[in-house]
């Protein structure tokens, strides 16, 4: 090996590795605090995100527009994002190097990920978004913060007082990891070539590219480029280099003992040979679990499916929301937790509000802000803590004031909007102040619900009741307004004071 | 019985020129006037900060921060005030100050929204919130029926002093929130209490939690939509001091309005239990109010 190709090798890693540092600097950064800039940067420039999730929602997902940059610059320049940008990419990378055996299958299954594309656009035109489980940056994302995060959390609380982060679900996303970086022992970025639907849709550009890896005259047919290639893109007999297949990693071209390949721009397009008989398969699987998401809704039933406050109307929101655990990530309270089956199947990694884990703060609007495609809408502090998410109510026959005596509230205290009045109420002979919800006040914050004072479920739980979802416009209207800042509030003087003395 | 000894003892003792009513009894620190002195005035009624604290002790600094509420809001204690008892601590030769509470809402945001950062004006003094089961340590209450064992703050324990700095507010379950409720605020499980007779279990803490000093910040009170806000504040512009907590605790109830009443420590639950325990004065006409204008 010479000098020139270990150059080139270390050159392309400090790249990727910068791109992954810079991936988990943001996801550190996200966080309360931290005015929200470049952390969901990622996910604003994936092509992915701006072409699904715009055809399901049916509008421009425009804080996903910086993709189009991106576009442009493969079709200039061919996939170099999944050979130098893309941090899953990089992870498999890392992977790869350590691993010594491989099996060397699944060549043929390169159209895959063409396939996979189609459907993730044929079910987003039927009103279902798949794209969760596809998306290389959402995979990444969502394992650091269900996976990582709370594992170095924890990990960190044995030696300081850092608070511990749990999530209801991390096991499924890491199967998911694990499968998606396990394939490499089947052949190199296996994900990469064969899967990743991000990876087809800029395989597809890469084709038309203008610049294209190539071969010059007086190839001695010696196989290197074809054995060093990760993407088996190159056949050293025919002298083709499949652009669609190729991430410009440039090994082929420094290690070409004859110096054949060269980078240059040709106007030549790759071809793409998909089978119809796949397609046919694709369009059938489409128009089977596109409906088969849409109606699997289990919100509806128990009514405790708690959106995060600004959320879109649900089926807009399982449109646009990618899945990718930001919001979850930045929750101070730790009360933003991925469903499991609560909204469905296909609801699986969407932010509910876990409300006996965590309340969600007066004070805090971060999972709008690091929203990388508006599913939570973008509030100022005031409007969001205007944005109903649900309503609590009482269960009497657990509440300690209500059914043995106790002087509790600690719903009282613990709700910043007063929603809840303690009221003087005689049962069977014991007059004692007890709680009662003010429906038109209470925003579904669940704080009461964190922090009632009964042993396993709350004796007060938010219910979806009342929830306002609204793509735009305001939440304050003066009726709002007026009864939140009513102060002469009927309350009942509490009975720490003795009355009669 | 002693409350009769006491105003007996009142009627043969000159009065003093602060015009005390008992010259026996707990000495209150009031304070009011110039804001940025209010502390200092009050403790130096008490006899001044050395009394208190030598040099080299390590003292507790227990605030309210419970709520992420704004500080004019009146939820919590002043962070001007606070950093004005550290700065005391710090002259008189602390070698370490920690400011700490175990805050009801998210630790984070209580601290940013309570500005408490403001009082910690030396690299001896910290911020420590009391979010984590094994910063407490579980002790007997012997004098206690309602508790058997109460889980501690330890760093109560390890202090030399601990300095009790609540905020005056009325609260939506005890009537009003003071010095002996925000003992709550160094305990693990604080549902506990809301399960047995709350007002006894509060006046229990306090027969195992001794704070050395008790300072009310009553610059504010807040009179209404107490403990977490937002109600109705008075501006009262006074800081309340004493070695007695039902003492400091029973006096500043007769300083303002809770829900539009006057009170007294007398009627207020807890109070009356921690007295009837013999944790202190809680009839004002048996202390000596030492009242100057900072």
């Amino acid at each position: 090996m010479n000098l020139r190709v270990n150059w080139h090798r270390t050159t392309r890693w400090l790249i990727q590795i910068a791109f992954l540092a810079f991936f988990v600097f943001a996801f550190v950064q996200t966080r309360y605090g931290v005015p929200v800039t470049f952390q969901n940067i990622f996910f604003r420039f994936d092509p992915l995100v701006l072409v699904v999730a715009s055809i399901a929602y049916r509008t421009i997902i425009t804080s996903a527009l910086l993709a189009l940059p991106l576009l442009a610059l493969t079709l200039l320049f061919g996939r170099f994002f999944c050979g130098f940008v893309c941090p899953l990419g990089t992870t498999i990378d890392i992977i790869d190097a350590a691993i010594k055996k491989r099996l060397n299958v699944g060549h043929a299954l390169k159209n895959t990920k063409y396939y996979i594309l189609l459907f993730l656009v044929l079910t987003a035109m039927l009103g279902a978004s798949f794209l969760h489980f596809f998306d290389p940056l959402v995979i990444l994302e969502r394992s650091i913060t269900l996976i990582f995060y709370p594992v170095s959390v924890y990990l960190a609380s044995i030696f300081t007082l850092t608070p511990v982060i749990v999530y209801t679900e991390s096991l499924i996303a890491l199967i998911l990891l694990i499968a998606i970086v396990g394939l490499n022992f089947f052949s190199e970025r296996f994900w990469c070539r064969n899967l990743c639907p991000l990876g087809g849709l800029l395989a597809l550009l890469s084709k038309i590219s203008i610049f294209k890896f190539s071969f010059l005259e007086g190839c001695t047919k010696c196989s290197i480029c074809e054995k060093v290639c990760p993407t088996d893109a190159i056949s050293f007999e025919s002298e083709k280099i499949d652009a669609g297949e190729c991430i410009d990693c440039l090994r082929c071209q420094y290690e070409c003992p004859q110096a054949t390949i060269k980078y240059k721009n040709s106007l030549t397009p790759a071809p793409l040979d998909v089978g119809k008989r796949q397609l046919v398969t694709v369009l059938g699987a489409s128009i089977l679990l596109a409906p088969l998401a849409k109606t699997l809704l289990h919100q509806k039933v128990l009514g405790r499916l708690i959106r995060p406050p600004g959320s879109i109307p649900e089926s807009d929101f399982l449109n646009t929301c990618i899945h990718c655990g930001k919001c979850m990530k930045v929750c101070p309270t730790n009360g933003l937790q991925p469903c499991i089956l609560e909204a469905g199947v296909n609801g699986i990694w969407t932010p509910r509000l876990a409300a006996r884990i965590g309340g969600c703060e007066k004070n805090c609007n971060m999972c709008g802000q690091v929203c990388p495609t508006s599913a939570i809408r973008k509030l100022p502090l005031e409007e969001k803590t205007y944005a109903k998410m649900g309503t609590a109510v009482i269960d009497r026959s657990r509440c300690i004031a209500w059914e043995q005596d106790k002087v509790c509230l600690i719903c009282d205290e613990a709700c910043p909007y007063n929603a809840i009045s303690s009221l003087n109420e005689t049962i069977r002979g014991t007059t004692l102040l007890r709680p009662f919800v003010d429906e038109l006040i209470c925003t579904g914050c669940g704080l009461c619900e964190a922090r009632c004072p009964i042993e396993g479920r709350a004796a007060i739980e938010v219910f979806s009741i009342g929830e306002e979802r609204i793509r735009q416009g305001s939440y304050i209207t003066e009726e709002k307004v007026r009864l939140r800042a009513c102060e002469e509030k009927i309350e009942d003087i509490p009975s720490g004071f003795i009355i009669d003395n | 019985m002693k409350i009769s000894a006491g105003a007996a003892l009142a009627t043969l003792m000159p009065k003093s020129l602060f015009g005390a009513s008992n010259a026996n009894g707990p000495v209150i620190g009031v304070a009011q006037g110039d804001r940025s002195k209010l502390v200092a005035t009050a403790i130096d009624l008490l006899g001044g900060i050395d009394r208190f604290v030598k040099s080299g002790d390590v003292v507790c600094i227990k605030p309210n921060l419970s709520f992420a509420s704004n500080t004019d809001c009146g939820a919590t204690t002043s962070p001007d005030i606070v950093k004005q008892m550290v700065q005391l601590c710090l002259n008189a030769g602390a070698s370490r100050i920690f400011v700490v509470d175990h805050t009801i809402q998210d630790a984070t945001l209580c601290v940013e929204r309570s500005r408490i950062e403001e009082a910690i004006i030396d690299k001896k003094v910290s911020l420590v919130t009391l979010q984590q089961e094994r910063q407490y340590y579980e002790i007997d209450v012997p004098a206690g029926t309602e508790l058997n064992t109460i889980q501690v703050a330890k760093i109560v324990r390890d202090a030399d002093l601990l300095i009790n700095m609540p905020t005056a507010k009325t609260h939506s379950a005890t009537g009003v929130s003071l010095g002996i409720k925000g003992l709550m605020g160094l305990i693990w499980d604080r549902g506990h209490l809301h399960r047995v007779n709350l007002h006894r279990a509060i006046a229990e803490l306090a027969t195992v939690i001794k704070p050395g000093l008790t300072v009310v910040d009553a610059t504010r009170a807040l009179t209404s939509g107490g403990p977490g806000g937002p109600g109705k504040t008075v501006t009262l512009n006074k800081v309340v001091a004493g070695t007695d907590l039902v003492a400091v605790d029973s006096y500043t109830v007769g300083l303002a309005q809770w829900y539009k009443k006057s009170w007294t420590g007398n009627q207020v639950k807890y109070i009356r239990a921690a007295a009837d325990l013999g944790l202190g004065e809680i009839n004002t006409s048996n202390m000596q109010i030492k009242e100057a204008a900072a």
